[in-house]
């Protein structure tokens, strides 16, 4: 048995532990309130977005198909973006996304990693890195996602791939998330918000210069999205993760003090024991 | 007519106006009320809206301007009000841009030249539309 000494030791780190990763949860807690908000606001740009390329890109001739709407080819090579945190202590998060990419990708796939978690287990499986981003540990902002969208961009218009997917982590609800996957690139508008009228009558400057811009919009909105999706998820994870984590700090805690008394009585009594010995030796 | 104004972050301006002022990529265009129903792309620099003869700026980024039935939506990357514009630091980023985009070509990717163009129209915008803060009649 370890002495009392020893025991109190462990205590007090169990004790220090408990109190990180129960300050790491309640921040995780604000954080994910803010993360919900931001999904939310970005709703209704999304919306309008959406129905808008549907209507616009519905019935579009084949020879006037933008390059962001090209077909990939049978044996076209695929980027991947993979969307992880900075920080650790999220629970399976990033071995799920790894072991998802794993299942997915073909060895010559080229990759885009954002996030310092995702960086090396990518780099032990592929040398056709093309580029790693850092996510940050704040709510993402729009702005961060230029210089990305940039190297997409390069990618798809050389044709050094021809398709484009994004690897994120879903928000189911507060317990599970789920890696997945979305096509980025070629776009292809979704159909159920095409039935509405084609309404405009003027196209300033015409339809055909404004579509590719249009069509960039969509892509980055697309990634935005995921990525915000991305930090939710990472948020509820750390949140259980930790709140897990503290319960197991508590109950050590108890554990170590059972034994500390334990310990603390049989030491007591021993000496005890030790001088009614003495005295009925002396008497 | 009705007006929202929608960045990815959040919704900047939703609400009644009589008179619109924005910029196109073809020019300035006004639009008022029963305007032809029109999709148009906008280019960076200043709004003006007019509600009950009061005037009202903004700055805006690149981004898409829809008319549909009285209802006018716009689709940009970035908005903020006149009265929220921090000179200061609209003045540091056009200064960090200028720097940039002085350097010699060869010491610059495309990228780079292309992301401090975009930020520094953005700061020349935002400066323009500052500058009606003191003149403004509203509030």
């Amino acid at each position: 048995m370890a002495s009392t000494q020893q025991l109190t030791r462990r205590i007090k780190t169990a004790q220090n532990i408990s109190k990180t990763t129960k300050a790491m949860q309640m921040i995780a807690a604000s954080k994910l309130k803010k993360a919900q908000d931001a999904a939310l606001a970005s709703r209704p740009y999304v919306e309008k977005l959406f129905v808008i390329t549907g209507q616009l890109t519905k019935g579009i001739e084949k020879a006037l198909l933008p390059v962001y709407m090209k077909k990939p080819k049978q044996k076209g090579k695929t980027l991947f973006v993979v969307i992880a945190p900075d920080k650790g202590l999220c629970g399976g998060l990033v071995t799920n996304l790894a072991r998802e990419l794993l299942r997915q990708s073909k060895a010559d796939d080229f990759f885009l990693t954002i996030g310092k978690k995702i960086e090396s287990p990518v780099a032990r499986m592929t040398k056709n890195i093309v580029a790693s981003f850092p996510f940050g540990t704040t709510s993402p902002t729009y702005n961060t996602i230029y210089p990305i969208t940039k190297i997409i961009d390069e990618q798809f218009l050389s044709g050094k791939v021809d398709k484009v997917v994004l690897l994120s982590t879903h928000f189911i609800n507060m317990f599970s998330q789920k890696p997945t996957i979305t096509n980025l690139l070629p776009i292809t508008p979704s159909e159920e918000d095409t039935n509405e009228k084609f309404q405009f009558q003027l196209f300033e400057p015409d339809l055909e210069s404004i579509l590719p811009d249009l069509l960039k919009r969509y892509m980055r909105m697309i990634l935005f999205q995921e990525i915000l999706e991305s930090y939710l998820a990472e948020q509820s994870a750390r949140m259980i993760s930790m709140q897990n984590a503290t319960n197991n700090a508590k109950e050590i805690i108890e554990e170590l003090k059972l034994e500390y008394n334990k310990t603390r009585q049989a030491k007591i009594t021993s000496e005890i024991l030790d001088i009614t010995g003495g005295m009925t030796a002396t008497s | 007519m009705t007006l929202d104004i929608v960045t990815p972050e959040k919704i900047i301006f939703q609400g009644d106006v009589d008179e619109i002022y924005v910029n196109t990529a073809d020019g300035e265009i006004g639009i008022l009320p029963h305007h032809i129903n029109l999709f148009t792309k906008l280019i960076p620099g200043e709004l003006k809206l007019k509600l009950l003869g009061k005037e009202q700026y903004m700055a805006i980024t690149d981004g898409f301007l829809e008319v549909n039935n009285n209802k006018v939506t716009i689709l940009t990357d970035y908005a903020i009000h006149a009265e929220d514009i921090e000179v200061e630091k609209v003045m540091e980023a056009r200064k960090k841009a200028e720097e940039i985009l002085k350097k010699k070509e060869s010491r610059i990717t495309k990228q780079e030249f292309a992301l401090a163009e975009a930020a520094f129209k953005r700061a020349v915008a935002e400066l323009k539309v500052a500058n009606h803060k003191h003149k403004r009649p509203m509030h």
